[in-house]
């Protein structure tokens, strides 16, 4: 049990990170998507235009604020909330870096220390759907209702594989805990998830794609022909907060693909890291699945609807089921440990 | 009637996962690609001669205008954009405009005025921006039309080179 002051630490410093990261990914997004472009992307506000986060969220503040007439006003309000909300309360559990002491006290860097904290991951993160069908349905628009159900139906469908893949990497390590299955991955190169579960990180990497509304399989928002998707009677700081709300599930995601495939904080090739290399590492591991994000992105195009729904249910949860049968059936027979 | 065959895909491309290897390796190359944004206000677009900008009025080297009003531009717009106001003076010339005014918001860049000018008085500059806070201070007067023959040479070395050509092929 750690002490308030410990806990309030951690508390600040980690959700200081990942709110700086979001605001980084959007500047991020627009940099590499430039790049592939041929072009420069922003940079008039402040150096390498480092500043210019920080210019649309004081442009988001003062944007007028539209509320559509038919609208619910309490669930159109609520929604942009519940879509920024639970990938901030998930990444209170994702261990970041191992053993350091704070204010003289040892603790380890991850906020809160859960028993099951592989389940409260999933369970809070499947939470952010709510808030994009909400937004969608409370608009009353025809867009942004059909934006919500295509977002609900995709999440419905890939959530199984995802938890089938997280399931097959519970089976492996024996825990529910993050940490615990972080500790089974640590010794050498060779002990990550990644080399035994080569299937599920595939499939649990494209799943992550379709949970964050990711191209190829942004469906909920979809320019070309829902307008904006769930988010388009959306103006203003709630506009802005889907998309903290998106950029934090990215960010929380590729935390969780490095946690359950590439050993969390691990540093390859030296076990006795100090915290901050181990923190680095993370965050370095994590930051080549944010840009996987942004590179995939400008590659692969959309998919259509069926074809998603058909990749869903007819691929990916026949090869997670597998997956997991076989990772299950070597355990149980001692193939695995 | 078009039959179209389609391709069967082979095994490897029905598994996606090559392609896509395929794709972000490309995609990944473009990044590193050199960049090809002009960043206009620090580095202005490149003009020649062939460039047909603005009209300007040319300005001989004792100050009076070359234009001697004689009205043959202002006929030649086709958007009625230039007005000229004649005037008799005492030099060898005789005449020179007394208004001469180009509605910059009507004009076209056509550039038939400059085709039209028996006395090469007008020509296309090289200049290219236009923006002003209102529409009268988009009405250019002299003041602001009249350009020396150093910020024209180009072009009127250009202009010459084709009122040559026609010369030469008209007598041929």
């Amino acid at each position: 049990m750690d002490l308030w002051v410990v806990w309030l630490v951690k508390a600040v410093l980690i959700y200081g990170g990942l709110i700086t990261l979001a605001a980084g990914m959007t500047l991020a997004e627009r940099k590499v998507s430039a790049w592939i472009q041929w072009r420069i992307g922003p940079n008039r506000v402040g150096p390498w235009g480092l500043l210019q986060p920080l210019a649309d969220g004081i442009k988001f503040l003062f944007k007028e604020e539209m509320v559509p007439q038919d609208a619910n006003p309490v669930l159109f309000r609520l929604a942009p909330m519940m879509a920024a909300m639970p990938p901030m309360i998930a990444v209170a559990v994702i261990p970041f870096a191992g053993e350091l002491t704070i204010l003289g006290h040892a603790t380890t860097l991850s906020i809160a220390d859960i028993d099951l904290s592989a389940i409260f991951v999933v369970a809070i993160g499947g939470l952010s759907v709510y808030g994009v069908i909400l937004g969608g349905w409370s608009s009353n628009s025809k867009y942004s209702l059909l934006g919500g159900l295509r977002a609900s139906a995709q999440m419905v469908s890939y959530e199984l594989s995802l938890l089938l893949c997280i399931l097959a990497v519970v089976v492996l390590s024996g825990s529910l805990d993050l940490r615990v299955i972080v500790a089974g991955q640590s010794g050498s190169l060779f002990a990550w998830n990644l080399w035994t579960q080569p299937l599920a990180f595939l499939l649990f990497v494209v799943a992550t794609f379709a949970e964050t509304n990711r191209h190829p399989f942004d469906f909920a928002e979809c320019e070309p022909e829902l307008v904006g998707g769930f988010h388009t009677e959306y103006s203003s700081m709630k506009f802005a907060l889907f998309f903290i709300g998106e950029y934090c599930a990215m960010i929380v995601m590729a935390c969780l693909t490095v946690t359950f495939f590439l050993g969390g904080p691990e540093v390859p090739f030296w076990p006795a890291a100090p915290w901050f290399i181990q923190l680095a590492c993370f965050l370095a591991k994590a930051g080549f699945f944010l840009f996987l994000f942004l590179w995939v992105r400008w590659t692969l195009p959309r998919f259509r609807f069926d074809q998603l729904m058909a990749l869903g249910w007819k691929v990916m949860l026949p090869l997670a089921l597998l997956n997991l049968f076989v990772t299950g059936a070597l355990v149980s027979l001692g193939v695995l440990d | 009637m078009v039959i179209v065959k389609r391709k069967e895909l082979s095994f490897s491309e029905r598994l996606f996962l090559p392609e896509i290897a395929r794709a972000l390796s490309h995609s990944l190359r473009t990044l590193f690609r050199k960049k090809i944004t002009r960043q206009y206000p620090e580095e202005p677009l490149l003009t020649t001669a062939v460039t047909r900008g603005q009209p300007r009025l040319l300005e001989k080297e004792d100050g009076h205008l070359a234009c001697v009003s004689c009205g043959l531009c202002e006929i030649a717009c086709p958007a009625y954009a230039i007005t000229i106001d004649g005037q008799e003076t005492d030099r060898f010339i005789e005449r020179e405009p007394e208004r001469f005014e180009i509605d910059m918001l009507r004009c076209i860049l056509c550039g038939f005025c400059e085709e039209a000018c028996p006395k090469d008085a007008i020509f296309m500059s090289n200049e290219l921006e236009l923006a002003d806070y209102s529409r009268e201070a988009l009405i250019y007067d002299i003041e602001k039309l009249k350009r020396p023959a150093s910020a024209l040479a180009e072009r009127m070395e250009y202009i010459r080179k084709i009122n040559d050509r026609w010369s030469t092929s008209s007598s041929t």
